[in-house]
């Protein structure tokens, strides 16, 4: 049995799958009680309906392009682990970035197929699972009294959120200095190794997502928005294809 | 209900949702932790705990500040119940907090009020279940898909995952930064180009490229130059 069919697995289902469905319970136990403190309140059904059924169809195309995510990782984690990441706490670059960063440190020389263990695995699952639970301890520790502390603050989050905060600044500034590290890598393979495999890929990428904050931004088509980095993502991969078979 | 009834009616459902949240989360937190060792057993491979050690501290660095900061901005935004959903939940700035404000627009809630409280609850909800079904069932599509999947002629593509994130990611974020990226991208790329020995470790290179970044934006932010 190769790794990958290890990786995909039934017990490897099993175990992933009943995070899920723990997910999927609590959110049906918040929907009910939310729905009934409504009703309680005296709001309007069709108001609640209508909440419930927005969400929905705001939801729809941006779940398909995180189910192109969990393609993109399933080559090399098999399918049950990029679904259980990327249906819990987790998004796509982080799952990505924080699962190389983990294949490093394991030995391997990048998230690369051809080289995953079993113990490369579990250890990127255990870094991918704790690297991205602080969120949860904020709300667990905090949440109640800060909120406390903000309460009938909704419009000052708001002015903050469409504003350039130094907050906002500080997240952009920490990413371009990620992405940077990774760019600069690409550009030392190709210099050192002559391997223009990860540059090419990234500039296709790169070239793609252009592309798509032309229409996003310039031509207002929101929507493509929720598509852009998993489809991007695809077309570097299938550069990488190409320029490996030439 | 008259509006003394209504204040103390939400305050306890608030009480009631913070209480279950806390449960949740802690329920959450302790079964997914679990899962890599119980895929350990399945496997026969248990995490190796100094790797695991290296890259949780490489980690960490970077997403813990973006965790707290993503926390300290979105909660208001969310509300109690939507805040305990969608930290669990995760796609926190992509998808549920646009969602989120997306169905108080529809319903023309006014902000700070039970309402608004109740519908981002119900939104977030609703939300997090539709992309669990939408990935359950490409999923079950999935599986006759994995011999495709495991060709040898696709390993190249899922050998550069990464490549393509950052390249993807590069464009959007240099397009939003362009001043705060140049110098960072330019001292990464030199110094990857004549000391080509730090390319294998790229996790810690992250750390001064994340610094020179942050560095700049305060500078521009301060010139007011952003």
């Amino acid at each position: 049995m190769s790794v990958l069919q290890q990786l995909n697995s039934p017990a490897i289902y099993l175990i992933c799958g009943s995070v899920i469905v723990f997910v999927v319970a609590m959110c049906i136990v918040f929907m009910l009680k939310s729905y009934r403190a409504g009703l309680a309140l005296g709001m309007d059904k069709t108001k609640l309906k209508r909440a419930v059924t927005s969400s929905i169809t705001f939801t729809l195309l941006p779940s398909i392009s995180i189910l192109l995510g969990v393609v993109a990782l399933s080559g090399s984690l098999g399918v049950p682990l990029p679904w259980l990441r990327l249906s819990v706490v987790g998004a796509l670059p982080y799952e990505t970035n924080v699962a190389d960063m983990a294949s490093k440190s394991i030995g391997l020389s990048g998230l690369n197929a051809s080289e995953m263990t079993p113990q490369a695995f579990t250890t990127i699952a255990l870094v991918m699972t704790v690297g991205i639970i602080w969120g949860l301890f904020c709300c667990i520790f905090l949440l109640k009294r800060y909120m406390k502390k903000v309460n009938g603050a909704e419009k000052k989050a708001t002015k903050t959120k469409g504003g350039r905060n130094f907050g906002d600044v500080l997240t952009l500034a920490m990413f371009i200095g990620l992405v940077s590290a990774y760019l600069g890598s690409y550009i030392g393979q190709f210099t050192a190794d002559k391997n223009i495999v990860p540059i090419i890929t990234a500039l296709v990428a790169a070239a793609v997502m252009g592309v798509f904050y032309y229409f996003t931004e310039k031509r207002k088509i929101a929507w493509l928005d929720n598509f852009s980095i998993a489809v991007s993502m695809l077309a570097g991969m299938a550069a990488a294809v190409v320029v490996s078979l030439v | 209900m008259n509006e003394q009834q209504k204040t103390e009616f939400f305050e306890t459902y608030n009480n009631g949702i913070h209480r279950f949240g806390r449960i949740m989360l802690t329920v959450a937190i302790i079964w997914m932790i679990s899962v890599p060792f119980a895929m350990g057993v399945a496997l026969g491979a248990m995490p190796s705990m100094p790797a695991f050690g290296k890259a949780i501290a490489q980690v960490a660095l970077i997403y813990l500040p973006v965790a707290i900061v993503e926390f300290l901005i979105y909660a208001p935004m969310l509300g109690s119940g939507a805040s305990y959903l969608t930290f669990l939940t995760g796609n926190v700035t992509n998808m549920k907090v646009p969602c989120a404000v997306n169905a108080r627009d529809i319903c023309k809630t006014e902000a700070g009020t039970p309402e608004n409280e109740i519908v981002s609850t119900l939104s977030v909800a609703a939300s997090a279940l539709t992309t669990t079904i939408v990935i359950a069932a490409g999923v079950l599509m999935m599986v006759p898909l994995a011999p495709v999947l495991e060709n040898p002629v696709l390993v190249p593509a899922f050998n550069n995952v990464v490549a393509a994130l950052f390249g993807a990611l590069g464009c959007k974020y240099y397009v939003k930064g362009l001043k705060i990226a140049i110098l960072p991208f330019i001292l990464m790329s030199l110094l990857c180009i004549f000391v080509p020995s730090v390319i294998s470790n790229v996790g810690f290179l992250v750390i001064p490229s994340g610094l020179i970044a942050i560095g700049v934006s305060y500078l521009l932010f301060k010139k007011n130059r952003l």
